[in-house]
Parts: structure tokens; C-alpha cells; sequence
């Protein structure tokens, strides 16, 4: 395959291990991404935090469906995918909880301008 | 019908033989169910009709409606019943904004059902209308040719059914009542209000207000579209049937002593929701929680940011506040350990993302400046913070009652931290930080010459002088030094800002202040709930049942439905409470208000696994017991009597003032507190409230 966002994301997540952001769910997502007539599939194991990326087929709890190119866009953080969703665009198949869980796996937008008026000292982001 | 901030039906017209129906009335079974009866014809002044019409409407899955036609004559009639249907698919902000559709509208007739739908891209939101007789179906309405025989009887049930459809075929009922049938939600309300505690009280007026609150609580309970089958107050019917950070984060704090459940799922599914990243266009950061969730088209299309949207300063430390109070009545540490993460991410927030100006308190000024919103407070109209001379102060702003949160919120953290989180230093750092920012706040937010804190400090550090309620919000958050709650409580109480009804939102005498503005004159009884239970903090007793005095009478004008606000008139003027214009009917944190004063009046406290009962009533309320309260102790009941001589002002009603002739209170006054306490079982809880004076 080869690298575009959608397979970076998949990547670096199985690089993750553990992702305090899902502490407290045990749950197996499949990710269904179509391009013309191919769909691949990514299933994420999470356990307790711990999340496994492996690609292929599996039961899941849940499947997340979406076309490969509004998937690069959530991967990049320019698409927000509970808009995707009422859209039309996304879908979700089983508990659809599990998107709310996933959700705080996707990066954030680019940014757009720096924040005002704390852009100087206020902002103490680490 | 609305559904999920999308109208699924805006036609629905009932004719027979051509002729629309004159209704003689409308009987609103249960808040679910609404039955009119109807007859033939419209115009004329005398009744004179052989066939009545009634239509039981339900909502369920969607909707639907029972339609029976009756025949009183000895005669067979015949007759062309139709119903025009239509639906527009508004968005609710294209209907608040009169904005232009920019998708396509389709119908499809089919065999025994008609499909109307509206399609934008890969958005596509449908209605499917069905009947349960045999039915002529056109794309723009259902014709039934009945016959009725004589004191015959003809029926149909028509079902109306909101979906969203994806491209590929999936299909998915957009409704909070899945499954649900009318009688399932018969027997759920039924449960609902036998679960909450009873109500006994000589006055009548008090118990219908309460059940009203039950019931509408009962009503505004939603289930996120993606959040399992859990339930949660929304804000209010019809505008508001959604998700708001603040709004149902503070109804259940006002219903946690009778409803604790409410509680659980806010927590829960904000906490789902919280913040993860930094996104400009739904000022969103890491640990915020969300002010406001919209499934419209609008936001689908991110041509509003409500998926969620961000955008309030106040639900994040609010948030913490909650789980610690919902841990004090219910015990429940399991939930407190689970959102562990969410409670430090919130308050972490505080400090790392609130603090706009780096002055070390909570400020606000959108990032989305088109759609976003511009006061992030609970007074979020554009005129509500002022300058005592009117100037509106520029952004950041950073309003007094959000510092009052926060203080609360870390010291309430720090409990949690000890209690469940097992991380004593932790506690401790927030203990500090809490300390030190009521040390600064009584520095820089007190008016000396006024004797009572500015109602927010501007993007220079400087006083936003107005007098104002938020003075009360600060009681209840523990951030006013002791000395200073004389002062404070002489002013809530005082002739600026008491209207003999409750406390306006903005004092008499201030430029901008207005009976009838809507953040800057008139009275919210959710704002007057959490102003007598800070009250009550502070041990003024009597200040607190004045208060709910005010509040409760004012209810009885309201049939028991508090509106979200109304005028600041003084009550000797207008007698009546004048409501104000509102949206929304019923409100979740006006319901809510009744429920906080019950707890206030009856001064319930949980002090480890004791309810303590403290009661300071109105004279006029005479006897009041709340019977199986639900709490870590299982169910205890409380008594109180009415012993709190409360000003009404000359002249004025009964009920609640009888014995009351005195102008309305313009000093604090401290009476006998002694009233007779709960008893069931322990005796512990026959000690003084250690939060009392």
C-alpha cells in the first residue's frame, strides 16, 4: 500500500501501545476504507487503553466505514467525522458509541491563525 | 416534529369532504399525548355537526396519531377524509435565521406508505407516513374514502417516522424513543414519579409545582443520537431538546437529591465528549467540555460548529463540581474512579487553556468569530456584562462567577483526589492553588466603595463595576470571605436587586438595567436556586427561604411551569410575576429551580453517610415532608414547618405572606433557625450542618 495519511495514521497508532484517551474501553473497531472497488480494513483491539492495529478482516464491535479520500482528510485532522457522519459520508455499523471513542484518536485541524490575544504570553500550553 | 434539530413534518392538515375542522378542545393527556376533538367545518359560531372527529396524538418512534371519526346520525355517511402532508427539512438555525435550503426535496408514493425526503450531497434526511387503513397515497397527501355506519365509528393509526439514510442503503430511526410505545412511556413516567421522593406540604400550590417538575423533567430527558439508550436533561422544548454542557450539568446539580441517575449520564456522556484537541472553529481544547451538540444539516455541514461545539467557559469546572456533589449524595466512587482522566483533564484546562489573559483567572473570547459565541457565560445575551455607566468592556472578559467555579471546582477536586484518586499531593497542590485564588479574587474582584464584587474584570484587569446576581453565584462556590457575606447578602436581598419575586439579574440603578431585558433586569428562578443554596452555605436561613418564598409563589401564576425568566418589576407594581417572552416552555433548569429550593428550604446536606436536615421555611408554607429521599443512606425522609416570618410586601397574597406586612428586606436579617429536623433512624444527622453558622 502505499503512504498516505490513512496509512500513516494506522501506522503511528499501532506504535502507540497505550492511549490513556481510551483508559477505560475494551472494544474491537474495524475500519472499512473504500477507493473504487478495494476496501481495506484496519481493526484496532483496545483494551483497557492498549490498542492493537492489525490490517485484514475481524469481528468487530463496530465498523467504520468511509471512502479513502474523506479518510485522509480526518487522518490530517481537516475533517471532523461526527459532521462526516450526519453527512452521510461516514458510516457506522454496531455500537455507534464507538465512534465517539475513536474520535479522540484523530489529530486536530491545522491550525488556522494563531489564538488571539493570548498568543503572547497568555496561551500556557504546554 | 421536530427530530434531532431537523423538522420532519410542517404539513399535516386534516379536511373532510374539502372542509377543514373547528376543534372544541385540546386535552394534553401526558406530556407525550395530546387528544383534540374536533367537528366538521370552521367559521361559524354554532356547532351543529352529526360527526365528531378526534385525533390522539402520541410521540413514540417519531409520531403518531389515532384519527376516529364518529357518526351520530341514523344515517350511513360518506365521506373524503384527507390529510396534506409536507416537510421542509429545516434545519433549526434555518428556521431561527430564515435561511434558504441549498439541497433538493423528493416524495415517493409507494403502496401504503409515502416517503418524503430531502437529499443535499450524501446528506439525506427522510419521512416515511403510513396508515394502518387502506389509504390513496399522492405525493402530497393521504385520501381515505370512509364510510361510517350510524352511530358507527371508523379509525386509523397513522405513523409518521423520522430516518437519516446513508448512500449505501443504511437506514437509521432518528428518534430519542426507540422502540418505544406510547403505553412503554406510560409505565416509564409512571416509574419515574413513584422512584422521586413524595411530596407532602400544606400548601397545595407547592405539591403541583412540584409533580409539574417531575413530569417535565420526565419530558426533557434525551438520549444523545450516539450515546446508547442513556439519558440526560436537555435545555428545553422545543429550541433547546439537545445536548448543553452548562444547562444540564446545572439541572443536575438542582436534581441530584431526588433524580441522582441525571446526574450519572451527564457525567458520563460529557465526559465522553470532552475535549481532546485545539480546533479554532468549535473552540475547542483539550479537557473543555462542550457547550452545545446540533445533528442539522447546518452542522453537518460545518457551516456551524456544533458537532460539538465548545464554546462556554463555565461547564468545565462546573463538570468537577458535579461529580463531587453527585459522589456526596450518592457514594457512587466507582463513576469518580472511571473519570479519573476527565476530571483532571477539566481542571487542568482551567489553568492551562482558560486563562487567556495569564492574570490567573478564567477568561473568554470566542476563536470562531462567525459562528461562535461571543459571551461564553450564563449570561450570554450581548448587553448582559456592563460597566455600572453601560460601557460594554472588550475581550477577554473574565466574569466573577467562573473564578467562583473554579475555586470550587479545585477544592472539590482535591476532595476527590484524597477520597478516590489516592494522589494526596495532588489534592494538596489544588488546595494551594484554590487558596490563592480567593486570596486574589477578594483583591481584585471587591469594590470597596460598593461593598460587593464587580461582575467581571476586562481585558486590562479592570473592575466591571455593574451590581449584579452573579454576587450569589459566588456564595454558593465558597469564594466570598466570611466577612465580606453580610455586605454581599444585604445587596441580594436589598432594594436593587430583591423584587419581592426574587433576585434580578442586574441591579436597579445601573444604566443598563432593564425589568424586562433579558440578562439585565428580570428574575431566573435557576439563577435564584443556586443563589439561596449559596445562601444557605453562608448559614443565612432565613435569606434563603425569602428567596424560595419569592420563587415558588411567583411559580403558582405559572400553573407550577417556571418560565425560563421574567420581569424584575417590583411585586408591589404589577402583583403578578409578568413573564418574559421565553422560547422555551418547559426550561430544564427553570423545572430544576423548584427542586433546588426544596433542598435549600429543607437546608438537606449529605455529610459523610448522613443526609443532615436543617430546615428554615416560610411561615405560610405550614407543614412540608419529602418522604424517601434517595442518597448513600439508602432513603430518608425530612419534615420541616414553616417558621421563617418572610417580607412579601403590603398587601399581597395569602399564601405564603400572611402574617407578613413589613417592606420587602433591605438588610440581612438573622432569626430563630431552630426548626424541627429529620428524623428516621440516626441520630447523628440531629447535628448542626457543619456548613451552618
Amino acid at each position: 500500500m502505499m503512504t498516505d495519511p490513512t496509512n500513516e495514521f494506522f501506522r503511528e497508532l499501532g506504535t502507540r501501545g497505550n492511549e490513556p484517551l481510551l483508559k477505560d474501553a475494551t472494544a474491537t473497531v474495524r475500519f472499512d476504507i473504500t477507493q473504487d472497488r478495494q476496501t481495506d480494513r484496519w481493526c484496532l483491539q483496545i483494551n483497557h487503553g492498549n490498542v492493537r492495529v492489525s490490517t485484514g478482516d475481524a469481528e468487530a464491535d463496530g465498523v467504520i466505514g468511509a471512502g479513502r479520500s474523506l479518510f485522509n482528510g480526518i487522518a490530517r485532522g481537516e475533517v471532523n467525522a461526527m459532521a462526516a457522519l450526519l453527512r452521510g459520508e461516514l458510516t457506522v455499523d454496531g455500537e455507534p458509541d464507538l465512534l465517539v471513542l475513536c474520535q479522540r484518536l484523530f489529530p486536530e485541524p491545522p491550525r488556522t491563525r494563531d489564538r488571539q490575544p493570548g498568543a503572547t504570553e497568555g496561551w500556557r500550553r504546554s | 416534529m421536530f427530530s434531532y434539530d431537523t423538522r420532519f413534518l410542517s404539513r399535516w392538515v386534516l379536511t373532510t369532504d374539502s372542509r377543514r375542522l373547528t376543534a372544541l378542545s385540546t386535552d394534553d393527556v401526558r406530556y407525550y399525548e395530546t387528544k383534540f376533538f374536533l367537528v366538521p367545518g370552521t367559521g361559524t359560531v354554532y356547532v351543529d355537526a352529526t360527526l365528531s372527529v378526534i385525533r390522539q396524538r402520541a410521540v413514540a418512534e417519531g409520531f403518531r396519531e389515532q384519527l376516529t371519526i364518529l357518526n351520530h346520525d341514523d344515517k350511513p355517511v360518506s365521506l373524503d377524509v384527507r390529510i396534506e402532508v409536507g416537510s421542509d427539512f429545516a434545519d433549526l438555525f434555518e428556521v431561527k435565521d430564515a435561511l434558504r435550503k441549498k439541497g433538493k426535496y423528493y416524495a415517493r408514493a409507494e403502496p401504503g406508505r409515502l416517503l418524503l425526503g430531502y437529499e443535499r450531497e450524501s446528506f439525506r434526511r427522510e419521512t416515511e407516513i403510513s396508515s394502518s387503513q387502506p389509504v390513496q397515497i399522492a405525493e402530497d397527501g393521504l385520501t381515505f374514502a370512509v364510510t361510517v355506519e350510524p352511530h358507527g365509528e371508523w379509525s386509523t393509526d397513522l405513523r409518521v417516522t423520522p430516518t437519516i439514510r446513508w448512500p449505501g442503503g443504511q437506514r437509521r430511526v432518528l428518534s430519542s424513543r426507540r422502540n418505544r410505545d406510547p403505553g412503554d412511556m406510560d409505565e416509564n413516567l409512571r416509574e419515574w414519579v413513584a422512584d422521586a421522593p413524595q411530596l407532602e406540604c400544606d400548601w397545595e400550590s407547592l405539591g403541583r409545582t412540584y409533580r409539574r417538575s417531575l413530569v417535565d423533567l420526565a419530558a426533557l430527558r434525551f438520549s444523545p443520537l450516539i450515546a446508547g439508550s442513556q439519558s440526560l436533561p436537555a435545555a428545553g422544548l422545543p429550541w433547546f431538546m439537545t445536548m448543553f454542557g452548562r444547562d444540564s450539568i446545572f439541572t443536575s446539580l438542582q436534581a441530584l437529591p431526588f433524580t441522582p441517575e441525571l446526574a450519572a449520564t451527564t457525567l458520563k456522556v460529557l465526559g465522553r465528549w470532552q475535549g481532546t484537541r485545539v480546533d479554532d472553529f468549535r473552540d475547542e481544547d483539550p479537557g473543555r467540555i462542550l457547550h452545545e451538540m446540533r445533528y442539522g444539516e447546518l452542522s453537518a455541514f460545518e457551516e456551524r460548529p456544533h458537532t460539538p461545539y465548545y464554546g462556554t467557559a463555565d461547564a468545565t469546572p462546573l463538570y468537577v463540581v458535579l461529580l463531587d456533589e453527585y459522589e456526596r449524595w450518592t457514594g457512587d466512587t466507582t463513576l469518580v474512579s472511571q473519570l479519573e482522566l476527565e476530571a483532571r483533564a477539566a481542571l487542568d484546562w482551567i489553568d492551562r487553556y482558560a486563562d487567556l489573559t495569564g492574570n490567573g483567572y478564567i477568561s473568554y473570547q470566542r476563536r470562531n468569530e462567525e459562528t461562535g459565541l461571543e459571551n461564553q457565560c450564563w449570561k450570554d445575551s450581548w448587553d448582559s456584562i456592563s460597566y455600572r455607566d453601560g460601557r460594554l468592556p472588550g475581550f477577554p472578559r473574565a466574569t466573577a462567577e467562573l473564578q467562583g467555579y473554579a475555586y470550587d471546582a479545585k477544592l472539590r477536586g482535591a476532595r476527590l483526589a484524597r477520597l478516590v484518586w489516592n494522589d494526596p499531593a495532588y489534592a494538596s497542590r489544588l488546595e494551594e492553588e484554590a487558596a490563592d485564588l480567593k486570596r486574589r479574587f477578594n483583591d481584585d474582584f471587591w469594590i470597596e466603595d460598593g461593598r460587593y464584587y464587580a461582575l467581571a474584570l476586562d481585558a486590562n484587569g479592570d473592575q466591571v463595576d455593574a451590581l449584579a446576581s452573579n454576587n450569589g453565584h459566588l456564595l454558593w462556590s465558597g469564594i466570598v470571605d466570611e466577612s465580606r457575606a453580610d455586605s454581599v447578602v444585604g445587596h441580594l436581598l436589598g432594594p436593587r436587586l430583591f423584587s419581592g419575586w426574587g433576585i434580578r439579574t442586574l441591579a436597579e440603578g445601573e444604566r443598563r438595567y432593564n425589568p424586562i431585558g433579558y440578562h439585565v433586569g428580570t428574575v431566573w428562578p435557576f439563577d435564584n436556586s443556586f443563589v439561596a443554596w449559596g445562601l444557605r452555605r453562608y448559614g443565612f436561613k432565613d435569606e434563603a427561604a425569602q428567596v424560595a418564598a419569592g420563587i415558588l409563589d411567583a411559580a403558582e401564576f405559572f400553573q407550577g411551569r417556571l418560565p425560563e425568566a421574567f420581569g424584575g418589576y417590583h411585586r408591589s407594581l404589577t402583583r403578578y410575576p409578568v413573564q418574559f417572552p421565553t422560547a422555551c416552555s418547559p426550561q430544564a433548569w427553570s423545572t430544576g429551580a423548584p427542586l433546588l429550593l426544596l433542598r435549600t428550604m429543607l437546608g438537606l446536606e449529605p455529610i459523610g453517610d448522613h443526609l443532615i436536615v436543617d430546615p428554615a421555611l416560610p411561615v405560610g408554607i405550614g407543614r412540608l415532608e419529602l418522604l424517601d429521599i434517595p442518597g448513600r443512606w439508602g432513603r430518608v425522609d425530612a419534615f420541616g414547618r414553616g417558621r421563617v416570618e418572610v417580607d412579601t410586601g403590603p398587601q399581597l397574597r395569602a399564601q405564603l405572606g400572611e402574617q407578613a406586612a413589613a417592606p420587602p428586606v433591605s438588610r440581612p436579617r438573622r432569626a430563630d433557625p431552630a426548626g424541627p429536623r429529620a428524623t428516621r433512624t440516626d441520630p447523628a444527622r440531629r447535628s448542626p450542618p457543619t456548613t451552618g453558622r
